[in-house]
């Protein structure tokens, strides 16, 4: 069939829902971004409930458009993701007075972009699906009132991002000279081009990613971008770009044979750099920037191999890491509301005794960070071991039980100045019902997948 | 019967919910109370059913989990856990009691101690490495807060030391963890988390065994602590407050031992031999070098942790002796060392709570005006350094004789560090509780108001001494009851 709709069902009720909170937007001069957010949010549990009763596997757009069981899952959960990223974005903006409709329906754009990139074989698709996404984020961190650093960060990115836009297109070029066809399949023979067009996919996404020495755009979008919109670049793209990234390598990478050695010494920089950088940092927002670059270095260890196992415990790990990182950016949002908070460390000092429910969550998140049980982090952490050990790669396991190690550290920092030390002042930054929702949601989802990671974890397993 | 051993792992964590919810700190008080008694009554009834002849673990529970890493809910006991369970629940018990007048942060105080308790009795309870491993670190975060938030001046360094030492360690156990169980899928095509089937159905090759034991044996290191990775107890002691400082080392301690002998011991036997001389090293150094580190002490708390690193030596020494008598001993001194080194630390307590200081300079001739409380200490000590009718000495002698059997040489010089044991612990009690010429008229006028032992110190003294006497004076049905380990453990 050449147009299929039930395959493009998802991606069909997200496009209207982005233009009908763009007419909404352009209807009405000042409508309340509560509303447009709410809006967003249904729409998006409305497009992970439609995943369901799409048929797979099946195509649309003369073969351009594929969906089999891991795009769905992987859709279904940037659906997810984004809704919980809407309901705790709208009271920052209007109490940060920088009501734009825009965010609302350019961040679905952004989701949009990133199904599309997850439905195709083709990599010429991909790329657009890449660009529409990635264009997207950089008018998102942008959108802020009067606030300097949001541009500049936005700025960075872009530049940073063009790189990979043309490294991505340039791979792909050289893959198409390789095999003759865009189509991500595993060519006839040995052809020296395609290591070198691989090698560029996979810098291409390392830098999506924030992979060393791509990392250099992170801190500051991170910590120039609105917090709501940090929570969502910190999460939701990632889960999008590590499902391609597993497709790619279980498709396409092993015909470079040395493709793990590169994503192996990508891992272990990023994941060294990351931990120990973020030693330096006084901004919480760019400490969580930098131990999102070390994550960033643990995921990539298990893509260096096509086993099944490891790829499911990393995007079990990516999934469960973004519901905490939604969760600590949340938290940074709603203490950013209190006039003056610049997000240095010394403000946390005694956040137990001024807000116990914040500094509580914050405290569960960072020990899930750090991969203790019974977070569901650790399942994660113990299944890239256990696959790493599988696959006869000790050293690689080794360095990253190091790297955790080392990571500890920073994270307790945070723990000490909120537990530990007492500060004076107090904070009044209110808390609004949809932070509440998310807040919980992320903290009961960390534990409950901790506890119980099997359902999740099996669904995963069995899509890829 | 078999839900008992759950029943007990997370009636402490209902009664932490329960204070989570009430708040009160009156309230949190009565309830700590009342689940760990209840709890320690429950490991009592677990005692009185454990069938000392049936071999194998026993009050099994198996639930399935999660299956596709073949990872199950699975408890069960044998004669040691029973013993360190029934010593858990009691010393918790114990530090409820004492912890009757404490004012701070009441409610969550007793809260993390509750979810303390949950974490111990679960890691000698867990047959599955995943559960185990959960309540490996589950311990981690309770403490951490136990010693940062009630600790004394150091507090946040103690703290982070305690965490990073114990992560490090704990990270090395997950990749020996690791190594054994993908040897397992690859040899025999079973992924399984389950301590049984890997114990009777999965042979190492040896380099996996030397492999596999050094990173379990790292982690277990780290929380025994063995020398050089004991530089983190002496810290976290000085600063915990003192019922953290009983569970630290009553409890927490003797996971890392537990460990060696249900973990090292009973996977990887071949390469326990391989590894004697090392561990018999470190042992050996630890005794003799940890006592002579006590005896040049001058704050108490440290000089106990000192005495505590020591014990530690005996008890690895006595586990990797790899007879009989040697398991026994290094079980019973455990025990002993658990019962002896909480009241010690008690004693402790109750000087910083009298007198504000643990310094040894500005202590002397306690003994004058604190008499009951003076007669406790020196039976503390005496349990300690196992005078003969206290549960240490029954320890000591098991462990001696169980080395002298196989390395009369190790056994030797072990036994010539055990003599310094009890000259660091008397040197101390001759300057804090007697010496009076070296406290001035205007302390002497002040101590004179001093009050005696209370109720909530008394209970706990007497408990604990009252059972050191018990496990001093009849050791035979608990040898009996850890036999069924070391048999279980030689046997296979």
């Amino acid at each position: 069939m050449v147009f299929n709709i039930n395959a493009v069902l998802p991606e069909l009720i997200l496009s209207a829902g982005i233009l009908l909170i763009f007419f909404l937007d352009l209807i009405k001069e000042r409508i309340n971004l509560s509303i447009l957010s709410l809006v967003g949010f249904i729409v998006c549990i409305l497009s992970a409930l439609s995943t369901f009763h799409v048929r797979y596997p099946a195509s649309a757009f003369f073969n351009g458009f594929k969906v089999g069981s891991a795009e769905l899952v992987a859709k279904m959960l940037i659906y997810l993701v984004t809704s919980l990223v809407f309901l705790a974005l709208y009271d920052f903006y209007k109490r940060k007075g920088s009501e734009y409709g825009e965010t609302i329906y350019i961040i679905l754009t952004s989701a949009l972009g990133l199904s599309f990139m997850l439905s195709s074989t083709n990599l010429a698709i991909i790329f657009v699906g890449l660009e529409l996404s990635s264009i997207s984020l950089y008018i998102a961190i942008a959108l802020y009132r009067k606030e300097y650093f949001s541009k500049e960060g936005a700025y960075k990115y872009l530049v940073m991002g063009a790189i990979s836009t043309s490294m991505f297109a340039i791979g792909t070029a050289f893959v198409y000279l390789a095999i003759g066809t865009m189509n991500i399949t595993s060519p006839q023979g040995f052809n020296p081009i395609i290591s070198l067009g691989i090698s560029f996919l996979i810098f291409a996404l390392a830098l999506k990613i924030s992979s060393v020495p791509f990392h250099f755009w992170t801190p500051d979008a991170y910590a120039g971008a609105p917090t709501p919109v940090t929570a969502y670049i910190a999460t939701v793209p990632k889960i999008g770009y590590y499902f391609l990234l597993a497709k790619l390598t279980l498709l396409l990478f092993p015909s470079f044979k040395e493709w793990y050695i590169l994503v192996g010494v990508l891992a272990v920089i990023t994941m060294f750099y990351g931990n120990i950088t973020a030693y330096a940092q006084k901004s919480v927002k760019r400490l969580f920037a930098y131990s999102s670059i070390a994550h960033a270095g643990y995921f990539l260890t298990a893509f260096t191999s096509t086993d099944k196992f490891l790829m499911t415990s990393a995007l079990f790990y990516v999934f469960v890491y973004s519901l905490a990182t939604l969760g600590v950016f949340t938290i940074l949002s709603i203490l950013e509301k209190e006039d003056g908070w610049k997000n240095n460390f010394e403000e946390f000092k005694g956040l137990f005794y001024k807000r116990p429910f914040l500094a509580v969550n914050l405290a569960l998140f960072l020990f899930a960070l750090i991969g203790i049980p019974p977070m569901a982090m650790f399942v994660g952490k113990l299944g890239i071991f256990i696959g790493l050990v599988s696959k006869e790669m000790w050293i690689l396991g080794f360095l990253f039980a190091i790297a955790s190690l080392i990571s500890a550290g920073y994270y307790l920092k945070l723990i000490v100045y909120m537990f530990l030390e007492r500060g004076e002042g107090e904070i009044k930054a209110p808390v609004s019902v949809g932070e509440m929702l998310t807040l919980n949601t992320c903290s009961l989802l960390t534990l409950i997948f901790g506890i119980y990671p099997k359902p999740l974890f099996d669904i995963i397993l069995r899509s890829i | 019967m078999e839900n008992i051993l759950t029943l007990m792992i997370f009636l402490p964590l209902v009664g932490a919910l329960l204070i989570g919810i009430i708040r009160s700190p009156q309230a949190s008080k009565i309830i700590s109370l009342v689940f760990s008694f209840v709890t320690f009554l429950l490991s009592l009834v677990l005692l009185a059913n454990f069938d000392f002849n049936k071999e194998g673990f026993q009050f099994v529970k198996k639930i399935n989990w999660i299956n596709s890493l073949g990872i199950s809910y699975h408890v069960g006991i044998d004669g040691m856990a029973l013993l360190l369970i029934v010593m858990t629940t009691f010393l918790f018990f114990c530090a409820f009691v004492w912890s009757w007048r404490i004012e701070d942060r009441v409610a969550l105080y007793h809260a993390l101690f509750l979810m303390l308790e949950t974490a111990c009795i679960g890691v000698f309870s867990a047959l599955d490495f995943f559960l185990f491993y959960i309540f490996w670190e589950g311990m981690l975060i309770p403490m951490y807060f136990i010693i940062g938030f009630w600790g004394h001046e150091r507090k946040v360094y103690a703290a982070n030391k305690f965490f990073i030492y114990t992560f490090f360690g704990s990270l090395f156990l997950l990749l020996g963890l690791a190594t054994i169980i993908v040897y397992g899928v690859v040899s025999k095509g079973v992924f399984t988390f389950d301590y049984i089937t890997h114990l009777k159905y999965i042979d190492y090759p040896r380099w996996i065994e030397l492999l596999a034991f050094l990173l379990f044996g790292i982690g277990f290191a780290v929380k025994v602590p063995m020398w050089p990775f004991h530089t983190w107890l002496p810290d976290a002691h000085v600063e915990a407050p003192t019922a953290g400082s009983m569970i630290l080392a009553g409890v927490l301690l003797k996971m890392g031992t537990f460990g060696f002998v249900r973990y090292s011991l009973g996977l990887f036997p071949e390469a326990s031999e391989f590894y004697i001389p090392l561990i018999f090293l470190l042992s050996v150094i630890a005794i003799i070098y940890a006592a002579m580190m006590a005896i040049a002490q001058t704050h108490i708390k440290r000089l106990i942790a000192y005495s505590s690193i020591s014990h530690m030596g005996i008890v690895t020494l006595g586990t990797f002796a790899l007879t009989e008598e040697g398991i026994n001993g290094a079980i019973y001194m455990m025990i002993a060392h658990g019962l002896s080194s909480a009241a010690l630390f008690m004693g402790a307590g109750f000087i910083y709570d009298r007198i504000h200081s643990y310094e040894i300079k500005n202590l002397g001739g306690l003994a004058r005006y604190v008499p009951v409380f003076a007669v406790l200490f020196m039976i503390s000590g005496l349990a300690s350094i196992g005078l003969p009718g206290l549960a240490g000495f029954v320890a000591e002698f098991l462990v001696l004789l169980g080395t002298y059997k196989n390395h009369p040489v190790w056994a030797f010089i072990a036994g010539t560090g055990m003599i310094l044991g009890a000259a660091y612990f008397l040197y101390m009690y001759k300057k804090v509780m007697l010496e009076e010429e070296r406290i001035s008229d205007a302390v002497r006028e002040k101590w004179m108001k001093l009050r005696d032992v209370e109720m909530h110190h008394l209970i706990p003294f007497v408990m604990i001494i009252a059972s050191a006497f018990l496990l001093g004076l009849y050791p035979y049905p608990f040898v009996k009851i850890i036999g069924h380990t070391s048999q279980l453990i030689l046997g296979g």
